[in-house]
């Protein structure tokens, strides 16, 4: 331990000294996810801030009719009474963007009590979405996610209180803000992330890593270093890019300690996926196109852009693979209580999975020389 | 039967990568507050040779003892007492010279003042600068002032004055010699003849993975070449017959512009000549004495100039 913490910080300040003073690397890390929330900020926040949704009671409870008056409370949703079949009818002309349907016996889930001991089922609603008009069902998604959640949260395990009014919704939360901007934080982590390790394969090629081979500095340190440095920047650009969404956007962090943890954790798994690229790579112009080549599949593929269900169904395999449609959906979760691609725990434990492999790997396959 | 005195103690050493024999079978010592210089073309094992002593890198067979330890068992120990400098001087192109240097100074448990190592390599007026912004002579003062942080008995310089302009090369030469006054040791690899003739007490040629020839400079030189040679522009009527029956002559070359005579006794031979270049009136011969140096017996061992 004392071998690893002899030269740590003096050369952590360095690494932050030179990336500092690099004006390419602070452009790609910084000014670019900023110029990307902005942008897409104000694409989607020129569109409609109202949507038409059917209203479909077939529960016709108090419970049902609280449960409306809480959608109606976000302000965001123009609720239309209907019967199923009218709505989806309507929605298949355009009148409607999407359709709810409460089945009957949610005023009878939510007055029994779950006894000790047990977990309640979940109780469904349905929510129908036109998939042509992708950023409004998007955003409706999120809405129904968060009003939906919101009601959880106020129940949790207590008698039936379905307090609608009582529980604060942040209806300034949901607009497309509130999908794009954990979006773009993870984007800008596992970008950070895969070309992490390019420092470290230019200087083995400029034979920097063998002239520090020949101090007593120990590889260990060197590689945490450089961790801790990449760390550093992640906790810089997530405020930045959370601090431009709450300033510009009005997007509020629910769960600040949760979302904090999955910055780490989602930094430091690509940074393992970042040394895996640096093991294949010989040169740093190699490293640099093949971090290009992971990084584009990783951005169109796993939700960034868009929500996973609107992927053509042969590519939702493949969302469900990578990486980074988990710390998106999970840092979307705690953010701003989007709707669950995967519960939490499951986020949690496939990036687990990944950091672990991508470590396994690169410590075997790594070259210093 | 190793030398006490002896810096660093190498004995048939091996290493192979695939198919090709780096380093076949190098023995050779080293001793305290020499200055030792390994010359060779590229590729012929010297780089690989002096990695292995600087634990970088670990050898097929054979056994390597620096300043007392074994360079692959206890390599932390060594590292802290020795200073290597690469040939290849890019370091951190965006910190200053400063920032640079203790950075270094912290990997060590011991090191030597900043302010200290900057006066002695000249480097006063770059200390807040960019060290990608240094000229090549600042670049290797800094290369070298790097391998001084830990204060170390046993320097290792890598072509330490390879592309320096001659003013550049000289002022790294008068830190060399000042390493050597402090009693320090220095293993030192270089492409100038003239610069190992300068500054190392003794010189081992490579070539092929082997040490074809080591002593000092003059030994070396001596072993090769026992006569001196006298040159001349050569001129029409003095044919080669004629000239390899002057006195004390043993040898007889043409080269590009010049005739060259093998003597062993120059001023018998020189008289000779006069009397042979007025008899078939040759005059402006421009006669010059040299002996030779290094660069004719590498020419010798190896068949190629050594900056090729």
């Amino acid at each position: 331990m004392r071998r690893f913490n002899r030269g740590l910080l003096p050369l952590t300040i360095a690494n932050i000294k030179s990336y500092y003073r690099d004006r390419a690397a602070l452009f790609w890390t910084i000014a670019f996810p900023v110029i990307f929330v902005i942008l897409f900020g104000s694409i989607f926040s020129g569109g409609p801030t109202t949507f038409n949704v059917g209203w479909v009671d077939q529960d016709q409870s108090s419970a049902s009719a609280q449960l409306r008056e809480g959608f109606a409370a976000v302000g965001l949703l123009e609720l239309k009474d209907a019967t199923q079949a009218d709505a989806l009818a309507q929605m298949q002309d355009g009148t409607l963007d999407a359709v709810i349907v409460v089945p009957a016996g949610l005023g009878a889930a939510m007055t029994t009590s779950t006894p000790e001991g047990t977990t309640a089922v979940p109780f469904q609603l349905t929510l129908y979405t036109d998939p042509s008009k992708q950023s409004a069902s998007g955003t409706i998604q999120q809405v129904v996610g968060q009003v939906v959640g919101g009601i959880n949260q106020t129940l949790s395990g207590k008698p039936p209180a379905l307090a609608v009014q009582a529980q604060p919704i942040q209806t300034e939360n949901l607009t497309s803000a509130a999908y794009f901007v954990p979006s773009i934080l993870a984007m800008a982590l596992m970008q950070l992330g895969v070309f992490a390790a390019i420092p470290l394969v230019a200087q083995r090629e400029k034979q920097i890593l063998k002239r520090l081979g020949a101090t007593p500095l120990a590889r260990s340190t060197l590689v945490g270093s450089n961790v801790f440095t990449r760390l550093l920047i992640a906790v810089v650009q997530t405020m930045i890019i959370i601090g431009i969404g709450v300033l510009l956007f009005g997007v509020s962090v629910l769960q600040p300690l949760a979302v904090a943890a999955l910055v780490v954790l989602g930094a430091v798994t690509f940074v393992s996926i970042g040394y895996v690229i640096a093991s294949y790579a010989r040169t740093e112009d190699s490293a640099n196109t093949l971090a290009s080549v992971v990084q584009f599949p990783l951005m169109f593929l796993s939700g960034i852009f868009f929500p996973i269900a609107f992927m053509p169904q042969w590519l939702q395999p493949v969302a469900a693979f990578l990486p980074l449609t988990y710390l998106g959906d999970a840092l979307r979760q705690t953010m701003v209580g989007g709707a669950a691609y995967a519960p939490l725990y499951v986020d949690v434990l496939v990036l687990a999975g990944w950091l672990i492999v991508s470590f396994l790997i690169s410590a075997r396959f790594f070259r210093w020389q | 039967m190793t030398n006490v005195a002896a810096v660093i103690s190498v004995s048939d050493l091996h290493k192979s990568y695939g198919d090709v024999e780096a380093v076949n079978g190098v023995s050779f010592e080293v001793a305290r507050g020499e200055v030792f210089g390994l010359l060779g073309p590229n590729g012929a094992g010297k780089t690989t040779t002096i990695e292995i002593l600087e634990g970088l890198n670990n050898s097929d067979a054979g056994t390597v003892s620096v300043l007392g330890l074994d360079p692959a068992r206890d390599n932390a120990k060594l590292k802290e007492r020795i200073g290597v400098q690469l040939q290849t001087a890019a370091l951190y192109p965006n910190l200053t010279v400063v920032e640079l240097i203790n950075v270094f100074r912290s990997f060590y448990s011991h090191s030597r003042p900043t302010e200290e190592l900057i006066s002695e390599f000249g480097l006063e007026e770059r200390r807040t600068g960019l060290t990608k912004e240094l000229s090549g002579g600042q670049r290797q003062r800094l290369s070298v002032a790097l391998a001084m942080v830990n204060d170390p008995e046993l320097i290792f310089l890598d072509e330490p004055t390879t592309g320096l302009d001659p003013q550049a090369r000289r002022s790294l030469w008068d830190r060399v010699t000042a390493l050597k006054e402090d009693g320090r040791t220095v293993v030192m690899t270089t492409h100038y003849m003239e610069e190992a003739e300068q500054l190392c007490d003794r010189v081992a040629i490579m070539d092929h993975g082997r040490i074809l020839e080591s002593g000092t400079v003059s030994e070396v030189v001596r072993s090769h070449f026992k006569d001196r040679t006298v040159r001349f522009r050569t001129r029409a009527g003095l044919d080669d017959a004629r000239l390899a029956s002057l006195r004390n002559v043993t040898r007889v070359a043409q080269e590009v512009d010049e005739t060259v005579l093998y003597t062993t006794d120059v001023p018998a031979t020189i008289v000779d000549l006069e009397r042979v270049a007025e008899e078939v009136g040759a005059s402006g011969l421009d006669v010059a004495v040299k002996r030779p140096t290094l660069e004719d017996v590498f020419l010798e061992l190896t068949g190629r100039a050594l900056r090729d």
